[in-house]
């Protein structure tokens, strides 16, 4: 309990520190938010006033107390450029967002648990060397240029979707996720050889432990030692491994949201920063690095929960 | 495992030397103009005179390709010097003096580690502005953290270790200690970070170039050259395909070699 009291109180003070920095940083850029909203032929009274209003003579820290309590309690402020409230204008683009990433998790669970155990299984067989090779290659395609060629192969070739026409999840659910499914691909692939590439040497790694070996000597089946005994130790870095992974597929979505013209976070995002709508992004930032924060969080107080060595040592020094 | 091994930085070698080459053939001859159109050559197809064709401006796409995968290299370079220089300083000191220099560090560290490094790029080019420069600065500020966090470990493993004691004894300096005498013996661990952090960094510049807030035109980029053929993908892929295997070709090379590299590494 004192470890994940702990490991709670690490998550929040670092929470507190991503908000402060992207607080510092978007009020020490040039430009006057009352400006660019007045535009540059304002008189200087009417900018004045507006400053006044928008609270922007207040000191720094107050105004950042400010902001952050009205941002823990939902309220992100006002668009600039869209002239509404920001969380109504993410709202509805979270579920989007969401259901790709969720769906390129499953992928990687589903798909590099198997092959991770078949390639550690058959270690120096031809399909082993073949999966090496292909999971190399694989992790050298950016997401979007795997977008690309997904696109391609199956929109304009195959046809089995039609490359960007998105239908939203407010119309018909099994064609938005149809469409989503693709998408969540080109964001997995790289992800998937890396789980796969991850998992095969972690297995082989304990494979050799003594306990794998008084296993055997028991009489039990390969597959059973491995499945029972291997793959739940191997299975703590992956778990690390995927909670890290997570961080990258959220950056991964915004890109291949724009390859697959998806009007998801990730394109909010993008519009908001060439329309230097700073709330928007301030908003979106935060919001994303507050998932990635606890996410991790929840990964490492999960791990403990697996593996009580790491909490013995957590407490010992 | 020892052929296996070989293989690696064989094939590696072959491709990132091929890769190189070139680059540096683009720095001394091009064969066209890459910014000069033609409206005949529009989507022109493969030919002798130009060997992947022209894109939609009629542009040399060969030609386009090489400056473009010079401006990839230029800013991953940059990338690594500003990211690995700064993060090997900061992993340095803190690892090696500890205390609540390290603690304070630390903590900013995982602040920005919790965002994505495109993201964080992201927040620096919206307020600097996108270009070949800012591109470099954002990347690098964003690549700091995962350097310093894997220098820092080496240096408090390593400052344990005899010889740095012996060398305390015979009266060395703590800086001549960290740059030294411990900074060598981190290098099997911090060149194939380094060189993994340059396929981050290749792969992070051309996605934002693709979504048009990283090196901007003029300066042609292969991830640029990718979102520009996307409207054009169904009747001519080839235009989209050819700067994307650039894109790709150079970074396989390097993570053969880092891989080989690395496991060269467990092994002494």
């Amino acid at each position: 309990m004192k470890y994940v009291g702990r490991k709670i109180l690490t998550m929040l003070f670092t929470l507190l520190l991503v908000s402060f920095l992207v607080f510092l940083c978007f009020t020490v850029i040039p430009g006057d938010p009352a400006i660019a909203r007045l535009g540059t032929d304002a008189t200087p009274e009417a900018i004045e006033m507006l400053r006044e209003e928008m609270g922007l003579n207040r000191p720094f820290l107050v105004r950042y107390a400010d902001w952050l309590l009205s941002f823990a309690r939902g309220n992100f402020g006002d668009s600039y450029s869209y002239s509404m409230s920001v969380a109504d204008l993410l709202l509805d683009k979270v579920p989007i967002t969401l259901a790709m990433s969720l769906m390129s998790i499953a992928m990687i669970v589903v798909i590099s648990i198997p092959l991770g155990l078949y390639t550690a299984r058959h270690e120096g067989s031809v399909i082993d060397k073949l999966i090496y090779a292909l999971n190399q290659v694989i992790m050298a395609v950016p997401p979007f240029f795997s977008g690309i060629l997904i696109t391609l192969l199956f929109g304009i070739f195959l046809k089995l979707f039609t490359p960007g026409g998105y239908v939203s999840y407010t119309t018909d659910v099994t064609g938005f996720l149809g469409y989503l499914f693709f998408p969540s691909i080109a964001i997995a692939l790289p992800k998937i050889a890396m789980t796969v590439k991850l998992l095969r040497s972690e297995l082989i790694e304990e494979k050799k432990q003594d306990y794998a070996r008084t296993a055997y000597s028991r009489g039990n089946h390969t597959g059973g030692v491995l499945y029972k005994h291997v793959l739940k130790n191997a299975m703590l870095p992956i778990i690390t491994f995927l909670g890290m992974a997570f961080t990258d597929m959220i950056a991964g979505s915004i890109v291949v949201e724009q390859v697959f013209s998806i009007p998801g976070i990730g394109r909010i995002l993008l519009t908001s920063i060439s329309r230097r709508d700073y709330p928007v992004v301030m908003a979106v930032v935060v919001c994303l690095a507050a998932v990635v924060i606890v996410v991790n969080g929840v990964i490492d107080i999960i791990y403990q929960w697996i593996d009580p060595r790491i909490r013995l040592e957590g407490e010992k020094s | 495992m020892k052929k296996k091994l070989k293989f690696n930085a064989c094939v590696g070698g072959i491709l990132t030397g091929g890769m190189l080459l070139f680059i540096l053939t683009g720095i001394f001859f091009l064969p066209y103009d890459p910014d000069a159109m033609n409206a005949e050559l529009r989507f022109a197809g493969m030919s002798l005179a130009h060997p992947l064709g022209c894109d939609n401006y009629g542009r040399d796409i060969l030609t386009r390709m090489l400056v473009g995968s010079r401006t990839t290299l230029l800013v991953a370079l940059g990338t690594i010097v500003v990211g690995g220089g700064v993060g090997t300083l900061v992993g340095a000191l803190t690892g090696y003096f500890g205390g609540w220099l390290d603690e304070v560090m630390m903590r900013v560290i995982d602040a920005l580690f919790a965002f994505p490094s495109i993201l964080l790029a992201l927040v620096v080019v919206s307020l600097l502005g996108a270009g070949k420069y800012n591109v470099i600065l954002a990347l690098g500020i964003a690549f700091i953290p995962s350097f310093a966090r894997v220098v820092r470990s080496q240096y408090l493993k390593l400052k344990e270790m005899d010889y740095v004691k012996n060398a305390r004894i015979i009266g060395c300096g703590h800086f001549r200690i960290i740059f030294v005498h411990i900074l060598p013996n981190t290098l099997s661990v911090l060149v194939p970070t380094l060189m993994i952090g340059f396929n981050n960094a290749v792969l992070a510049e051309a996605g934002m170039s693709y979504l048009g807030i990283g090196v901007q035109p003029p300066d042609a980029s292969l991830g640029r050259m990718l979102s520009e053929a996307q409207t054009y993908l169904f009747a001519h892929p080839l235009q989209a395909i050819s700067p994307g295997f650039a894109i790709v070709l150079l970074v396989l090379g390097f993570s053969l070699l880092a891989d080989a590299m690395e496991e060269k590494g467990c092994r002494c």
